[in-house]
């Protein structure tokens, strides 16, 4: 039997949290939204309404990356997520049930509470043999995904694998991995929330965002919210100014790296890559992977682990001269390549021209029409 | 006789599924299976083997420094590269951190709710809680009102009725046997715990940028630059925050998980007799204290056999293979074979069961193929690697940190050394080591603090990055201890790209099938003679898997065969 | 052979979108090849310096310059004179389809002298179809990096989502770069040819881009490719 329904801010009167926190949590959230200020009132509002909204979480072909991350959440950590703003009905990694319990929490939500409960999948789902690369209880990923996804308010596809197949669908993709909107097409209210890992913040921030304007935001093309995937690292990363003034790291550990100059001749994908890294940062904050010395990979890209690589250079290799070729080497080659047939060429003309002159002959040539 | 399965296996990471055997109450054959396969290492073939790092490192993303720690090192193995001190040190503060914050998340979260019943916490007196917590550990928050709230706050969430990841467990079964105080100081603890690995882990955030999945490793170093003079690097101001997290790491393991791991088994002392396992361990060992080609380890390197420690051999890297005899791959000569992962070949060939299905159809002298793990074996012998075997690897060859531990521990639970060899011996080896390494973490903030103050600010052996600089064709190996046991990486390098890559996985190694002879692995031969009460609720079994830290994602992987035709796997 | 006959080839709109299309293809190689490789850096504060700032500025308005004066020249195969049209680029009439093999034959030493056209020759019209093709994917690529970084409510920014027809933003780069290469070794090819037509033709071509005019024989004018081809009377249209 379901206890009666409890106001959330009760709820967190008797946990000992007050008011001025609570509207914290929320200006932070509606920072993370990059909303005006005066939002975070409607957003305790409807917060602190809100049954809590059942969430399903799938892993699949995963590395438990994303859930890894769920647990740094910070802005609210994850046991206030868990205790407080979800109700987490199904998460393999986290519950307490196992086996056939576990699959039965599962189960049972999906039949009594159809389009009520939000899916959240980490990991690509395989297509290959038959679905025996990846099986939960005797049951192929790839069936739980079409039973849940396809039931679900909304889908959550998070993380790189889940969005775009991730490195299992990495070339050769010996498995035939598949993100969700390919393995399942035509599932409803699909959100990609890319990266390797997705970043806690943002998934958050989406939730928050459906609870308190109960609508999912504005996605790009490739079905990510542009509040976090609207811009991409390099246009607000901090050495943004390193890169304009023409100030580089050429070297791990040379003055320049250790000065925070620009890593783009290090490789770094931040230019077409779209994600709030440097302004979320992760782990509360602390850090973003640039902070610390390394290029971006890419991560938030479809196939970036083909596309993006080599990750140390800027460009990838010319197809047919290896991975680790050079585009200017070879393009520079080739004009000058092109530039010595010509100028063969060149010394061939004037040479018979120089023979014609000696010997005249008919100026039309041997004419196979009339001249 | 009945069959019993659990899958998923849950509070792990990846797809565990375990079918056992039952006949009056115990456990008298078991089979493990992992669900899921990649083939990661079919993926590495051609890449720049500088990028390898971060392919590998999304083997796992609980453990999720370590194959991208053993893939630089096997990569720097093959090209002759070396890691300046600085690297070293940001490596072992890496390294330890991940150990740390795994064993204590896999203690609170992903194992206590085995031994510890939430639901009777809210039985509890907070009074009683409070004197029983300051009875075993002066940690502040132990008042009588701090647990009256963490109670009240359990009960207001199970009065919500939306039990979430807590619903349908275990809950009542007979095998709890903590009293209600107990329980409620776990699940108040359980709480903090969650703060807790948030915060320690920004140390990976400093020094790799975010966690999971740092993103700080080079071959031949670490981008993190050091620099004490600059606001872009590591300097005073970092090093400082890292010693502020390693006080938090070693505070909260002294003072709460090292305490509650001896409260909590001491009402479960018979569990000192169940999960005994195969009886051989390896250590590849860990934290190189110097920076030749073979450093000397803070956690030694070695292998004991038959529960023996009064020897510990020195490890062979020659005698390690793998058989497939009933893994869902096939060898060329025949899945009787044994091969060394340098000569290892793999095509995935699933021949289970199509699914949806409910049993794999096993039985005792099966021939059938039921995992995608192989069975690694060292000199033709199933090895337990993990916590547990380093611990007993440094005990045998007398650290003298681990001996004073061990020791320590062991005469608080009164029982003796032969107590290790157990489901409980393992739990309380991953406390014995979290301790060891909280304690040595600060060293190497030290370390790194004197190489700044003497101006080596070097992090990378800049001279091997350019593939120019390699030799046409070079093979390596890299060795890590991670969380979950010994862990090696094999590749070969071709003109600058990657020929063959290998990985041989703790979890390979712990929750892999039979071999060709039957031997069974280490999670099945230490499932057998668990008693289970109610066949409905197998928490039994759930507590001796879980005291291997199961972290499957590792586990499976592809030993591509060097000669082998990538067409031959491509299934799709 | 009778006396040249002074020609106006190259109108205003030609001669002018050529030009623009040279200096904008050299700004944008030398400042493309900078942005891809930044081989010139700087030391001292970050503020003092807008080396690679300007290098894109730079690079952005000469892209608009091209891709203005690539639209101006298409436009203009549909108003300008017949020299100007667009099907002396695809060869659909019969008259320019037979000049071709001729051409290379030109161009292979099988024959002296080229057949006679006035405007572009046959082979050279086809080569600019290429060309044509090049630029229109340099400018597509170029779009497509330049509206990634367009602010969400810029129109620019639909740009962006053409990105998964080159495989995404860091696919689209790399065909953008090595169309440098590519243009760049047309336009050795382009100044060489043109030279040599230029030097046999003795009809001006090189000047012709600068005032317009070209010196023909009278039967250039008469009928096309009349040196090789059977058929009187056929101009070429």
């Amino acid at each position: 039997m379901r206890a009666p329904r409890r106001w959330l801010t009760s709820e967190f009167e008797r946990r000992g949290i007050s008011r001025r926190e609570f509207m914290g949590f929320c200006t932070t959230m509606a920072a993370a939204l990059a909303l005006p200020s005066a939002a975070a009132a409607q957003i305790a509002r409807a917060v602190g309404r809100a049954e809590k909204p059942i969430l399903i979480w799938l892993e699949f072909q995963d590395c438990a990356g994303n859930t890894e991350s769920f647990l740094r959440a910070s802005r609210p950590t994850a046991a206030e997520v868990v205790l407080d703003v979800l109700s987490l009905d199904y998460h393999e990694t986290v519950m307490a049930a196992a086996g056939e319990q576990s699959r039965a929490n599962r189960d049972r939500t999906v039949a009594e509470r159809p389009g009520g409960y939000i899916a959240v999948v980490e990991g690509s789902i395989p297509t290959g043999a038959n679905g025996a690369y990846c099986t939960i209880g005797g049951e192929s990923a790839i069936d739980i995904a079409r039973k849940v996804c396809g039931n679900a308010a909304a889908t959550i596809a998070l993380g790189t694998c889940a969005t775009f197949g991730g490195l299992p669908a990495a070339a050769p993709n010996p498995t035939g991995a598949l993100g969700v909107a390919d393995a399942v097409p035509g599932v409803g209210n699909l959100i990609n929330l890319s990266a390797c890992p997705a970043n806690v913040e943002n998934l958050t921030a989406l939730i928050v965002h459906y609870l308190t304007f109960k609508r999912w935001p504005p996605l790009d093309h490739y079905r990510r919210p542009l509040f976090a995937y609207g811009k991409s690292i390099h246009d607000n990363c901090e050495r943004r100014a390193h890169y304009d003034a023409g100030q580089y790291v050429e070297a791990w550990g040379d003055a320049g790296h250790r000065a925070g100059y620009c890593l783009y001749k290090m490789g770094c994908k931040g230019p077409v890559t779209f994600q709030n890294c440097p302004n979320v940062r992760w782990n509360g904050g602390t850090n973003w992977p640039i902070g610390c010395g390394h290029p971006c990979i890419g991560c938030a890209e479809p196939d970036f682990w083909d596309r993006m690589t080599p990750f140390y250079q800027h460009l990838m290799g010319v197809p047919g001269f290896g991975a680790g070729s050079n585009i200017d080497t070879i393009g520079g080659l080739a004009v000058l390549g092109v530039g010595a047939a010509f100028a063969g060429h060149g010394v061939i003309q004037i040479m018979k021209r120089a023979a014609d002159k000696a010997e005249p002959v008919v100026p039309n040539g041997p004419a196979k029409g009339d001249a | 006789m009945a069959r019993v399965v659990v899958d998923p296996v849950t509070r792990i990471e990846g797809h565990l599924r375990i079918e056992a055997e039952v006949d009056a109450g115990v456990v008298r054959d078991a089979w493990s299976s992992s669900t899921m396969f990649r083939g990661i290492e079919l993926i590495l073939k051609g890449r720049d083997p500088r990028d390898a790092w971060a392919f590998t490192q999304r083997i796992c993303g609980v453990c999720t420094t370590v194959h991208a720690v053993a893939s630089i090192r096997a990569v720097e193995n093959a090209i002759g590269a070396a890691p300046p001190p600085n690297a070293r040190l940001l490596r072992n503060l890496i390294i330890g951190a991940q150990a740390v914050q795994d064993h204590v998340i896999h203690f609170y979260h992903l194992h206590a709710l085995d031994w510890v019943d939430i639901v009777s916490a809210l039985a509890a007196d907070p009074a009683k809680t409070s004197s029983l917590a300051q009875s075993i550990s002066d940690w502040p928050l132990s008042s009588p009102t701090y647990f009256a709230g963490i109670r009240d706050r359990v009960k207001g969430f199970v009065d919500r009725g939306q039990l979430g990841p807590f619903a349908n467990a275990y809950w009542g079964h007979p095998a709890y046997r903590l009293p209600p105080e107990a329980n409620l100081m776990a699940v108040a603890h359980y709480l903090e715990a969650l703060d807790w690995q948030r915060e320690v882990i920004k140390m990976h955030a400093v020094l790799g940028g975010k966690n999971p999945h740092l993103q700080s490793f080079l071959v031949g170093g670490m981008a993190t630059p050091v620099d004490p003079d600059s606001q872009a690097a590591l300097n005073a101001g970092t090093i400082a925050e890292l010693q502020r997290l390693v006080a938090k790491a070693r505070d909260f393991v002294t003072r709460v998980y090292i305490p509650d791991l001896v409260a909590v088994a001491s009402f479960y002392k018979d569990w000192a007799g169940h999960g005994r396992g195969v009886g051989n361990y390896l250590a590849y060992g860990e934290y190189p204290n110097d920076d030749s080609a073979a450093p000397a380890l803070f956690l030694p390197r070695g292998v004991i056999r038959g529960r023996d420690l009064a020897a510990v051999e020195p490890f062979d890297p020659a005698k390690v293979t793998e058989y497939v005899a009933h893994s869902w791959y096939q060898y060329q000569q025949g899945d009787g074979a044994a091969l060394h992962p340098y000569q290892g070949e793999t095509s995935p060939a699933y021949t289970g069961p199509t699914p949806p299905y409910d049993l794999l159809g096993l039985d005792s002298d099966t021939d059938k193929k039921y995992s995608w793990l192989k069975s690694p074996r060292y000199d033709g012998l199933p090895m337990e690697v993990g916590p547990l075997a380093r611990m007993l690897v440094a005990y045998a060859s007398g650290h003298a940190r681990v001996k004073a531990l061990v020791g320590a521990v062991l005469t608080r639970l009164g029982v003796g050394p032969e107590a290790l060899f157990s489901t409980l011996g393992r739990v309380a080896a991953r406390g014995i080591e979290t301790q060891v390494l909280a304690e040595k973490m600060a060293d190497w903030v030290d370390g790194l603090a004197a190489n700044m103050a003497a101006g080596d600010l070097r992090i990378h052996d800049n001279s091997k990055w350019d593939p120019a600089s390699w030799p046409a064709e070079a093979m390596g190996a890299g060795f890590h201890e991670a969380p979950r046991g010994a862990l090696g990486h094999w590749v070969s390098i071709r003109n600058g790209a990657i020929d063959n890559y290998q990985c041989v996985v703790p979890s390979t190694w712990n929750a892999g099938p039979r071999d060709a002879k039957g031997q069974r692995g280490p999670y099945e031969e230490a499932l057998i003679g668990t008693p289970v009460a109610d066949l409905g609720r197998p928490v039994e079994i759930l507590r001796t898997v879980h005291s291997f830290d199961p972290c499957m994602a590792c586990g499976v992987h592809v030993v591509d065969g060097r000669r082998r035709e990538v067409a031959h796997v491509r299934v799709r | 052979m009778s006396a040249l006959v002074r020609v106006y080839v190259w109108e205003v709109p030609v001669r002018v979108t050529h030009w623009l299309i040279v200096l904008s293809i050299a700004v944008l190689s030398v400042t493309g090849f900078y942005i891809g490789y930044p081989f010139v850096t700087v030391s001292g504060p970050a503020g003092r310096h807008f080396v690679m700032g300007w290098t894109k500025v730079i690079h952005m308005w000469a892209a608009w310059v091209f891709l203005g004066a690539v639209f101006v020249r298409i436009i203009w195969m549909f108003t300008g004179n017949k020299y100007a049209h667009w099907d002396k680029f695809i060869p659909v009439h019969r008259s320019r389809l037979r000049g071709c093999w001729p051409t290379i034959k030109f161009y292979l030493f099988a024959l002296r002298k080229p057949p006679g056209f006035v405007g572009h020759n046959p082979v050279a019209g086809a080569t600019y179809v290429l060309v044509f093709g090049l630029y229109f994917v340099a400018i597509a690529t170029g779009l497509v990096l330049r509206g990634a970084s367009a602010e969400v409510e810029s129109p620019l920014r639909w740009f962006a989502s053409w990105a998964p027809l080159f495989g995404g933003l860091q696919i689209a780069r790399w065909i953008h770069h090595a169309l440098l290469w590519l243009l760049v070794g047309f336009a050795v090819h382009h100044v060489y040819s043109s030279v040599l037509m230029s030097t046999i033709e003795a009809n001006g071509t090189i000047e012709s881009i600068f005032s317009g005019y070209k010196f023909v024989p009278p039967e250039d004018l008469q009928y096309s490719g009349y040196r090789f081809i059977d058929r009187k009377g056929q101009v070429d249209e």
